[in-house]
This record gives C-alpha cells, sequence and structure tokens, in this order.
C-alpha cells in the first residue's frame, strides 16, 4: 500500500495511461514503430538498471540475452500455436533462466571482472547469433529459410502497429511494477543489505548468492521479453541488431538516462532509439547521436551519477524535501 | 554454553588467532585485549567471515564451522560490526525486516517484533527513518535492535560503545545487561572500555597476539599481572 501511493508510482501510472491512449493517435506511423522500440529497449534497460543499482553490478550482455528472447519467440511463433502473450511470458522465463545460469560462475567476481566476462558472453553469442541466425519459418530446429520469411502472428487484438504500440507500453509498465514491487519487498531488502557489504547481508541471514542470481534472472526475463516482443514488433529478427557493443551502449544509456528509477529507463530507451531516428529525420547522420552519447555518459559519470532521471525528480524534490 | 575448541585463523603470515580454546557460560561474556589481538577476527570466526583453519565453536551440540554464514544467522548468530553496518537508502524498520526475512517468522508476528527490538533499544520513534539520517548513536542502537529481533541465541558486539557519550553508554549498559533476561541470548562483549566490561560482564577473556592469556572472573582478570602489563598498563 506503501508502494501505491508513493509518488513515483502515481505519476508513472498517470504517464502509461496517457502515452497508451494519447501515443499512438498523435504520433505518425513511422514514428509509432520507433516508439515502440524505444519501449522495448527500455524495458531491457530497466534489467540492466536494476542489476547496477541494486547491486553496483555491471552487465553487458543484455542485448544479447534480448537477441535470446527474440530467437526463442521466434522459434514458439512459428513452431507452435501458443498464444503470443504466452510465447512472450515464456521467452522471458527461459531467458530470465538462461541469464541466471550464465550468472552462476560470475557470481564471485566484481566490478570490472564481472563486467569484462558478460562482455565474453555477449560475444559469445553474437557468434552464434551469426551462424545460426533467427528462425524465420523454415524447417527444422533452427527454423532458417533461405528466402520468403513466412510472417509471425501477433496478439489478437494487437494486429496493427498502434495497438501493437499499446501492448508493449503495458507490458513495459507492468514489467515496472514487477520491479517496483521487488524493491519494495524481501529482494530489495536483501539487495540494500549487500549492497552496504556482503558481510552485512549474510549476517543479516541473507543468502546472498541467491539474490544476485535473482537480481540477474528478473533482468534476464525482462530482456527476455522485450526480445519476444521486439520480434513481434519487427516481424523478423537480424544478428546484425545483436552485436556484444550494442550491449556496452544499452548499459552506458541506462547509466546516463539513471538507474534507480523506472523514468531513467524511459530515457535509456527514447535515447537509444529515438534520438538517432530522429537525427536520420533531420537530415543529419545518426553517428551524431553516438558523440552526443559520450558527453552525456562524461556528464553523468562526472556531475549526476543518478543520470538524467534523477536530476528531474532531483528539481521535484527539492521543494518539498521533509523527507 | 558456547564451546570454543582450538581455533585457529591465519592471514598469510600473521596467525590472527592461535588456537583459541574457551568455554562461555555466563549471560554476557567480555572479551578485550590491545588493538590487533585478534577480538573481531574470533567474531568472524563466528560468523563465517574468515576461514578456519582448525577447530570448533559449538554450541548445545551444533557446530556453527559446519554451516553457511546466513545459516549461521538464522540459527540464531547475531552480531553488530566495529564499523556500523547501516544502510543509507533503507529504513530503520526494514534493516530490521531484512534480518526476518531469513528466519521464516509468520507474518502475522513481524511487525510486533519490529515493535519490540525497537522499544527495548529506546528508538521507537525512528522508526521509518532513513539510515543516512541516523546520528552515530541511532546507528548502533539500530544495529543492537537487528541483533535482537526474531529470536537470537548468541549475540555478538564488536565494540558497541565506540563513539557514545557518557549518558548514551549509560544506556548502552542498560541495554547489554538486558539482553539475556529479555531475549534469552547470550551475550559475547567486545570493547576497550574496561569500565563498561566490569560494568556487565560477569567473566571475560582477553586476547594478546592471537593467544588467549586469561580468563575468569571479571575483577580477577582485570587485576592479573599478567593482563595488566599486555593490556591496561599501556
Ligand atoms: N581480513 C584480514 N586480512 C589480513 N589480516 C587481517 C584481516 N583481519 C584481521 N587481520 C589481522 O589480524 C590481526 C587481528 O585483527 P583483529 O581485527 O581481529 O584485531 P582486534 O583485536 O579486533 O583489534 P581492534 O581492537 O583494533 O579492533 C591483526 O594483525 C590484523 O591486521
Ligand atoms: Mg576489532
Amino acid at each position: 500500500m506503501q508502494l501505491l501511493t508513493h509518488k513515483s508510482t502515481l505519476v508513472g501510472l498517470v504517464a502509461l495511461l496517457l502515452a497508451v491512449i494519447l501515443l499512438p493517435m498523435f504520433a505518425g506511423a513511422l514514428w509509432v514503430k520507433v516508439l515502440t522500440s524505444a519501449a522495448i529497449f527500455a524495458l531491457a534497460a530497466s534489467g540492466v538498471s536494476l542489476v547496477y543499482a541494486q547491486l553496483g553490478l555491471i552487465n553487458l550482455a543484455q542485448i544479447a540475452l534480448i537477441g535470446i528472447g527474440g530467437w526463442i519467440a521466434l522459434r514458439l511463433n512459428y513452431g507452435t500455436a501458443l498464444p503470443v502473450t504466452l510465447i512472450v511470458l515464456g521467452s522471458g522465463i527461459l531467458t530470465g533462466l538462461i541469464g541466471a545460469l550464465f550468472a552462476l560462475p560470475a557470481l564471485r567476481m566484481r566490478g570490472l571482472y564481472l563486467a569484462l566476462v558478460t562482455l565474453m558472453v555477449a560475444a559469445l553469442f553474437q557468434i552464434m547469433f551469426n551462424a545460426f541466425q533467427f528462425p524465420n519459418g523454415g524447417e527444422g530446429f533452427w527454423g532458417v529459410a533461405q528466402k520468403s520469411a513466412a510472417s509471425i502472428r501477433r496478439p489478437a487484438f494487437a494486429e496493427t502497429d498502434e495497438a501493437y504500440f499499446r501492448y508493449v507500453l503495458i507490458a513495459l509498465g507492468l514489467s515496472f511494477a514487477l520491479i517496483g514491487l521487488h524493491k519494495a519487498g524481501r529482494p530489495g531488502r536483501a539487495w540494500a543489505m549487500t549492497r552496504q557489504s556482503e558481510a552485512n547481508a549474510m549476517a543479516a541471514g541473507i543468502n546472498v548468492t541467491f539474490y544476485k542470481l535473482w537480481a540477474f534472472a528478473l533482468s534476464g526475463l525482462l530482456a527476455g521479453i522485450a526480445g519476444a516482443l521486439l520480434a513481434g514488433a519487427l516481424g523478423q529478427l537480424d544478428a546484425r541488431s545483436f552485436l556484444a557493443g550494442e550491449g556496452i551502449l544499452l548499459f552506458a544509456l541506462a547509466v546516463v538516462g539513471g538507474a534507480f528509477s523506472w523514468l531513467g529507463a524511459v530515457f535509456a530507451g527514447l535515447l537509444y532509439k529515438l534520438l538517432p531516428a530522429l537525427f536520420n529525420d533531420w537530415g543529419l547522420s545518426a553517428d551524431i547521436a553516438l558523440i552526443i552519447f559520450g558527453g552525456a555518459l562524461m556528464h553523468a559519470i562526472m556531475t549526476a551519477p543518478h543520470g538524467i532521471a534523477g536530476q528531474i525528480l532531483g528539481a521535484f524534490n527539492k521543494e518539498k524535501s521533509d523527507d | 554454553m558456547i564451546e570454543i575448541q582450538d581455533i585457529t585463523v591465519k592471514f598469510g603470515g600473521v596467525v590472527a588467532l592461535d588456537q583459541v580454546t574457551l568455554k562461555i557460560a555466563d549471560d554476557v561474556v567480555g572479551l578485550i585485549g590491545p588493538n590487533g589481538a585478534g577480538k573481531t577476527t574470533l567474531t568472524n570466526a563466528f560468523s563465517g567471515f574468515v576461514n578456519v583453519a582448525n577447530g570448533s565453536i559449538t554450541v548445545n551440540g551444533t557446530n556453527l564451522i559446519d554451516l553457511a554464514p546466513h545459516l549461521r544467522t538464522r540459527w540464531g548468530l547475531a552480531r553488530s560490526f566495529q564499523k556500523v553496518q547501516i544502510v543509507p537508502d533503507l529504513s530503520v524498520e526494514d534493516h530490521l525486516k531484512a534480518v526476518l526475512d531469513g528466519k521464516g517468522i509468520p507474518a502475522s508476528q513481524r511487525k510486533g517484533a519490529v515493535s519490540k527490538a525497537l522499544e527495548y533499544v529506546g528508538i521507537s520513534d525512528i522508526r521509518f527513518r532513513k539510515g543516512s539520517t541516523l546520528n552515530p548513536y541511532q546507528r548502533r542502537m539500530t544495529e543492537i535492535a537487528k541483533c535482537l529481533i526474531g529470536a537470537p541465541r548468541i549475540v555478538l558486539l564488536d565494540e558497541p560503545g565506540g563513539g557514545l557519550s557518557e549518558s548514551e553508554m549509560q544506556h548502552l549498559r542498560e541495554v547489554i545487561t538486558g539482553i539475556h533476561p529479555e531475549f534469552g541470548a547470550q551475550v559475547l562483549l567486545v570493547d576497550h572500555d574496561v569500565d563498561l566490561i566490569r560494568d556487565v560482564c560477569a567473566s571475560t577473556a582477553v586476547l594478546d597476539f592471537g593467544k588467549l592469556i586469561a580468563f575468569g572472573q571479571t575483577d580477577e582478570v582485570l587485576a592479573d599481572e599478567v593482563v595488566k602489563t599486555a593490556y591496561l598498563g599501556r
């Protein structure tokens, strides 16, 4: 109940409602597509942020996990008649398990070393995606046909791009709610105690390994859901979208946006997908976005550790600083 | 009854604890010794934070060394840290709830358990305050409350008096003496403050360079010549 009356939750709910109702009405066909992608990557970024903000751990493999979620979703979409929403959830859960599995050996490491291991994992998946490609309706386990990709199903109630955008936004809102529930409950307390020090957490009876794995699994779940949603948004996936380097970029943008609140993940998604599209639209090179990202990252590291979201929320909270 | 048998802890060449053997039966037992004597290392051996080369710590038939650190806490080992561990963005209540989480206390009893511990140490008024807003005394008391929640069997306090004023020390004395009657836990108190030790500990052990050099009734130990040279007569 404390969670529901929390200001950030209320603002989030209102923003979600407005976005779901208004955005598809006023954004043109192109921008609906762009914003759908931005929302999907915001969803994935929220997982990166969670692991970073709660435990200080750096996960550079999120884009690779999105690829895995997308692969599983495509496979199930072509290979089964399951309802699409069930496929999205299943892809999320399987990807979460895979994420936790890969995190397991890495948990004894910290800081830069853990980051490097996640980068290696991302590189490994980049190679796999390249070698096996994504299912496009072909035969066999890998499901890759030489030409003529069969189309995949979207939920019956979200066939059009506008409706699918709403579907994605609702998934985004539910994901933020899931994270919020975790932060306010038992996992959030366990993560906070661990953040202070592992000895402190163990002395409080917390199974540190379990809760670290749980964070990675949750982050993987969100990546998997994002991947499945992306597959539905684009109709097919391309190995070139899941390069290891993109994982570094997504992490950097999650920090720039602000890893400590849902708003930061929204900024990360917008920076990752909307900004380059805007530059394209204005006839500028999308590479300019990269330069801006670099500058913003320096800014975040040096002066705004809580990112853009932190600065905005900070400005709001200044007026009323009684808590 | 806590039985510490032949506990040895080494850090590279440093022997932080050298075959320490000790039987603790009193409700509140003191542990003193000069800086670097191995007092914190002994509490860390209880908690499982250091590799114990040899030996056992048995409490009513349970050898703590066999349990993973977090399971020791769930079993009933509680401790405070020399360097207070308070999470800046967690409320006082959440600090206690985090301990309850692992202990499987039914939801219906949680609120009452938190209230009881906070009331006992006298900080009910800051229940919802964030860790970052607490003063050093409130931090200490929060840490002690954390030790008392969820039916502890043993409470290890590592220099809980550090940085407290005279009146706060008086309150700390009462808090420590009341732990056994109120919560049923045995207390091992590490401190440099001889007055505090004398006031609250029935018996006291003295460590020096990782070796147990004295153990017995507190006044006798404090009057011991060896102890005086090693520790008191610095
Ligand atoms: N993690 C560690 N790694 C290496 N050496 C350690 C470690 N912890 C303690 N030591 C060493 O072990 C010895 C005992 O240290 P310990 O902290 O137990 O002393 P103490 O009696 O608690 O001292 P103080 O009164 O200063 O708190 C010291 O020589 C210390 O340097
Ligand atoms: Mg010490």
